[in-house]
């Protein structure tokens, strides 16, 4: 029967399980992002390095393509921590791109619309909102990090063989743990820009200015007080610090690994707390 | 043997702090019973309190003290399954601008838990059912108020919900617009069988579609009626103007099964049980010797009650003149 002839009655069939709640709103938001133009020709663009990359890894893995070549440039163009280091860096600046693009639409039009109370008044707790937000972004990204980034690691596990696998094995987990790790500070900015400004395009604008900003800021302090620990007030810098030593390749001079963590946890809490701030059905004006 | 009736609202000594100010001061009630399809409505004047206590039965705002049960369930603890079980219609603008209304009840409908194909069939039924059927593939940013309170109502019973809360409703709706509201509300109880709870400081909004009214004041409850009761009784009111020694009105309304009350300078409010037609009044005042200079007849009961219970009214007439007769 057609609809506007069979008239309202009430839903009293089965109810879906709670995951499946949980990833209704990704599903929805990761279908409007992209329908944006401009998100998929980025996504695209970033497919781009991977794909040379992965050329770079066939060819490597093909001596009878590189014969007559320098025996010490032979050396220098193996696929280890330092090839994976480059890869990483690449793709760690599309991720920004990306998501100072997509990561504004997540909360602001719920705020601007007053949404969350109809979010709040259903089976869906706060934290399970910015959850499922946070998912959206983490997959989002992750589509061009540590998945292309994994995929290029088994390509080589599969043309290199199962020693180079027990050799290096860590350099996959390397690539998931380092890049999730970067995924994490980048949405969690991304979303917390986007909880406080209503406006896309300047929320957008400042999860890009606040690598900006914060990378000056520690370049400053270090050169005034004449320091290396100003570095850890750059969570750029403190990513890069960490995959550093996840990947075995030479750290650059500042702190160590540990600091490094630990400045990133430290940002990690200070951008939830903004983010459950913001986060409520209800602003009480004290 | 039966089981007990579960209330749809429970309050305990309820009290909500917003800051530091006590907003809602030990609140004590029992509204509603779960599952009969009746309306219960929340009146009150601005800033008494009725929306801090949706809030707070929504879980929205932690209850400072006390207790407050939805359906049975505490609104701290079980809030999870409570949820799923109500609708909720704010007062402000709330929707995602950017989505068409069918998408946007869709996806309403699965968060409540209904699954992917039920909710989108949900969402056209219910987007016909409120009149938006002609427009639910249009952004909801391009609807006009009106369409957005329609939009917003259909969101609220999208998934079926067995209570609906409702906050001002009717708010900047055209008569038009509003008899539709309310015909809406009334189909949700009657044919639906849902419980509503409505909010409003409507007062002919609240008499229409509601079964049982609490009024609210300064974060207290200062009167608890049922109006089912009220119209059963089919109780009319008066109000009186009269010229001329009235001094024995009072005794004299009894002749004709009347009560009132004299407001002084010939103003009177008198209340006339069923059966008795406002003819009689006439009469009466004919009887003695009165020159009737204004008569207003009504049976809006509830705007009487509301009136005592904000105090700008003594009595009710009918529930105090005998008590006024004994002073006296």
């Amino acid at each position: 029967m057609a609809v506007y002839k069979r008239g309202y009655q009430r839903y009293a069939g089965p109810l879906t399980s709670r995951w499946t709640r949980f990833m209704v709103l990704p599903r929805y938001a990761w279908k409007r992002l992209y329908e944006q133009r401009l998100v998929l020709l980025l996504t695209m663009v970033s497919f781009v390095w991977p794909l040379l990359c992965a050329g770079f890894i066939y060819l490597t893995n093909h001596v009878e393509l590189l014969q007559g070549l320098d025996k010490e440039f032979l050396e220098f163009i193996k696929v280890n921590g330092r090839f994976f280091s480059i890869f990483m860096y690449v793709q760690a600046g599309f991720a920004v791109f990306l998501a100072a693009l997509a990561g504004p639409s997540l909360i602001a039009p719920d705020l601007s619309n007053n949404a969350l109370p109809l979010y709040f008044s259903r089976p869906l707790t706060r934290w399970s909102y910015a959850l499922a937000r946070l998912t959206v972004i983490i997959g989002m990204l992750s589509v061009v990090t540590w998945v292309p980034g994994l995929v290029l690691f088994l390509f080589q596990v599969g043309l290199a063989g199962g020693w180079w696998f027990l050799a290096n094995w860590t350099l996959g987990l390397a690539v998931v743990v380092g890049f999730l790790l970067w995924l994490l500070v980048l949405s969690l900015v991304a979303m917390a820009s986007s909880a406080y400004v209503k406006w896309r395009i300047v929320a957008g604008a400042i999860s890009l200015a606040f690598f900006f900003i914060l990378s000056g800021v520690s370049a400053m302090i270090d050169a005034v007080f004449r320091v290396t620990w100003g570095h850890v007030l750059d969570p750029a810098w403190a990513v890069n610090r960490v995959w550093c030593t996840l990947l075995g390749v030479d750290p650059p001079e500042g702190p160590g690994a540990v600091s490094s963590m630990l400045s990133l946890a430290v940002f990690v809490l200070l951008l939830v707390l903004v983010i459950e701030r913001k986060l409520r059905p209800v602003e009480v004006v004290r | 043997m039966g089981t007990t009736p579960i209330p749809v609202v429970e309050l305990e000594n309820l009290k909500v702090k917003l800051g530091r100010r006590e907003i809602l001061h030990g609140i004590t009630c029992r509204l509603g019973v779960s599952g009969t399809g009746k309306a219960v409505g929340l009146l009150g004047p601005n800033g008494a309190g009725k929306s801090t206590l949706i809030l707070t039965l929504l879980g929205f705002l932690r209850p400072s003290e006390g207790r407050a049960r939805i359906l049975g369930m505490d609104c701290r603890r079980n809030m999870g399954e409570a949820r799923s079980r109500i609708g909720y219609m704010p007062e402000n603008d709330s929707f995602v601008g950017e989505m068409t209304a069918v998408t946007f009840l869709r996806q309403m409908a699965e968060l409540s838990g209904l699954p992917p194909k039920a909710a989108l069939e949900k969402a056209h039924e219910v987007l016909f059912h409120v009149g938006l059927g002609e427009s639910r593939y249009r952004e909801l940013r391009t609807y006009s108020y009106g369409m957005k309170q329609m939009a917003k109502l259909a969101q609220a019973i999208v998934h079926g919900p067995e209570l609906v809360v409702l906050d001002e409703p009717t708010n900047g709706l055209d008569p038009a617009a509003r008899r539709r509201m309310l015909k809406l509300v009334t189909d949700m109880k009657e044919e639906q069988g849902m419980n509503v709870l409505v909010c409003s400081h409507l007062l002919r909004d609240i008499e229409q579609v509601c079964d049982e009214a609490v009024i609210l004041k300064d974060g207290a409850i200062v009167h608890h009626c049922n109006l089912e009761e009220e119209r059963r009784s089919n109780r009319s009111f008066v109000e009186l103007e009269v010229t001329g020694d009235d001094r024995d009105l009072r005794t004299a309304l009894p002749e004709i099964g009347a009560d009132g009350v004299s407001e002084g300078a010939g103003r009177w409010r008198i209340v006339l049980p069923a059966g008795v037609e406002v003819e009689a009044i006439w009469a009466l005042a004919e009887r003695q010797n009165l020159l009737v200079r204004k008569l207003t007849h009504r049976r809006d009961t509830l705007e009487e009650i509301f009136l005592k219970a904000m105090g700008h009214l003594s009595h009710t007439p009918g529930e105090s003149a005998a008590l006024d007769v004994s002073r006296t």
